[in-house]
């Protein structure tokens, strides 16, 4: 949008105001006695994020049903998409997937596999054994440094980290871009 | 087919009894017992309601994210909506946030996402919990998520209608801003509901009770239900929902 700022309904009278000074309470100049809030735009320096496919130009691919990337590319002042494979020939939209053209895509990076422990549209489903074993890391400051030196600072490479979670690196699909 | 039932059956139920046909609702993240309810409406009494369930391929029409259900939602076109909050208190207000101070809470949640928002803009909104405790139900919520009675001037469509659980239905009195004892679930009673809520409740006679879940109902939420359910929460229809 690049607007400044938008007029938010619905958030007055919640504790959240007070803790968020950036979010302010101002007058509807278009109805009388009306409040909204006023939210003021994120404008993030660097978004990543994992999609499907992607060319070599940036066309962007996402599957899956939570879709809010292409807001996250439009906000953010440069974007890296990593992705499970590259494509040949140049994406076009597509019915069935959310398309993000080129424009708004800075860097593609092929990371097969990059959304674990979370999934990936119908590539693959989250790990849920994964994600318990963090709930429970995440419990305690000492098993939250070991998970934290195991799956995060341990690994040399991506490829590490899938041996690690019990996953292998799978052949790329493609060249990289 | 037997006629016991799960307690999410039964919420499912009496949350299906609440959706009227020809209203647009949605459910939001980790919602498998409204998703459940809005389906058996659906399915039975409400075959026009147009239903929006975020994770479904089924029932989630719009092509570019949850933002699009928000949006529609403070266009006022959102009839009914679903929250399970940690805190529910007297005022009506809700808590999504965490349990104790901001600065140094005992339990942080994700976050309330669109729910502060929805709590206000939504024309109806149906809480749901399956712990009916004095944990639950205070006095007075930690953290302020959405309040119940909003300060004045505020133009707002809805708020909260009913919170249904396993023990009570407790339908929100706008007027007279506060709960009063909707219905008794099956099993439950008066006491029960009372010592465990943590505010006076305004109790009429006779106290009105929950009619037991039909075994049409209970068919529909076995077969076609738990099928549809299966897709968007699978381990939910196989753990919660009886087989037929």
């Amino acid at each position: 949008m690049g607007a400044p700022f938008a007029a938010v309904r619905g958030l007055l009278g919640s504790d959240l105001l007070t803790h968020r000074p950036d979010m302010r309470v101002i007058g509807d100049p278009f109805q009388e006695g009306a409040s909204v809030v006023a939210a003021p735009a994120i404008r993030p320096d660097v978004a990543v994020f994992h999609a499907t496919r992607a060319d070599r130009f940036g066309n962007t691919l996402v599957s899956g049903a939570l879709r809010d990337d292409v807001m996250l590319a439009r906000a953010a002042r440069r974007v890296v998409v990593t992705v499970e494979e590259i494509a040949e020939k140049e994406l076009r939209p597509a019915a069935g997937g959310t398309f993000i053209p080129a424009i708004d895509v800075d860097r593609v990076v092929c990371v097969p596999r990059g959304a674990h422990p979370t999934g990936c549209g119908k590539r693959y489903a989250p790990d849920g054994d994964h994600i318990r074993e963090y709930l429970e890391a995440a419990a305690g400051e000492g098993t939250f440094r070991a998970y934290l030196e195991k799956y995060v600072h341990g690994p040399r490479d991506h490829g590490d980290y899938l041996s690690r979670v019990g996953l292998r690196a799978r052949r790329k699909r493609g060249r990289d871009a | 087919m037997t006629n016991a039932y799960t307690p999410e059956e039964l919420m499912a139920v009496v949350i299906s009894r609440e959706v009227r046909n020809g209203e647009t609702v949605a459910t939001g993240l980790a919602s498998a017992v409204p998703a459940a309810g809005c389906i058996l409406a659906e399915q039975t009494h409400a075959p026009d309601a147009t239903l929006i369930i975020l994770g479904s391929r089924q029932y989630y029409p719009f092509p570019a994210g949850s933002s699009e259900l928000h949006f529609m939602a403070q266009r006022g076109e959102l009839d009914l909506f679903f929250l399970s909050p940690l805190q529910i208190d007297r005022a009506g207000s809700i808590n999504l946030h965490l349990a104790g101070s901001y600065d140094e809470p005992a339990l942080r949640l994700p976050g309330a996402y669109g729910s502060v928002l929805l709590y206000r803009v939504a024309r109806r909104v149906i809480l749901f919990r399956t712990e009916h405790t004095r944990r639950t139900f205070v006095e007075k919520v930690d953290f302020v998520t959405a309040a119940g009675v909003p300060p004045e001037g505020v133009a707002r469509e809805g708020g909260p209608s009913v919170v249904v659980t396993t023990r009570a239905l407790l339908a929100w009195d706008g007027d007279g801003k506060r709960w009063t004892l909707g219905a008794v679930q099956p099993g439950s009673t008066v006491i029960d509901i009372e010592e465990n809520t943590g505010f006076p409740l305004v109790v009429p006679q006779p106290v009105p009770t929950t009619p037991l879940p039909t075994r049409q109902e209970l068919r529909a939420l076995r077969t076609r239900v738990r099928e549809k359910l299966r897709r968007i929460y699978p381990g939910f229809a196989e753990r919660c929902i009886l087989p037929p």
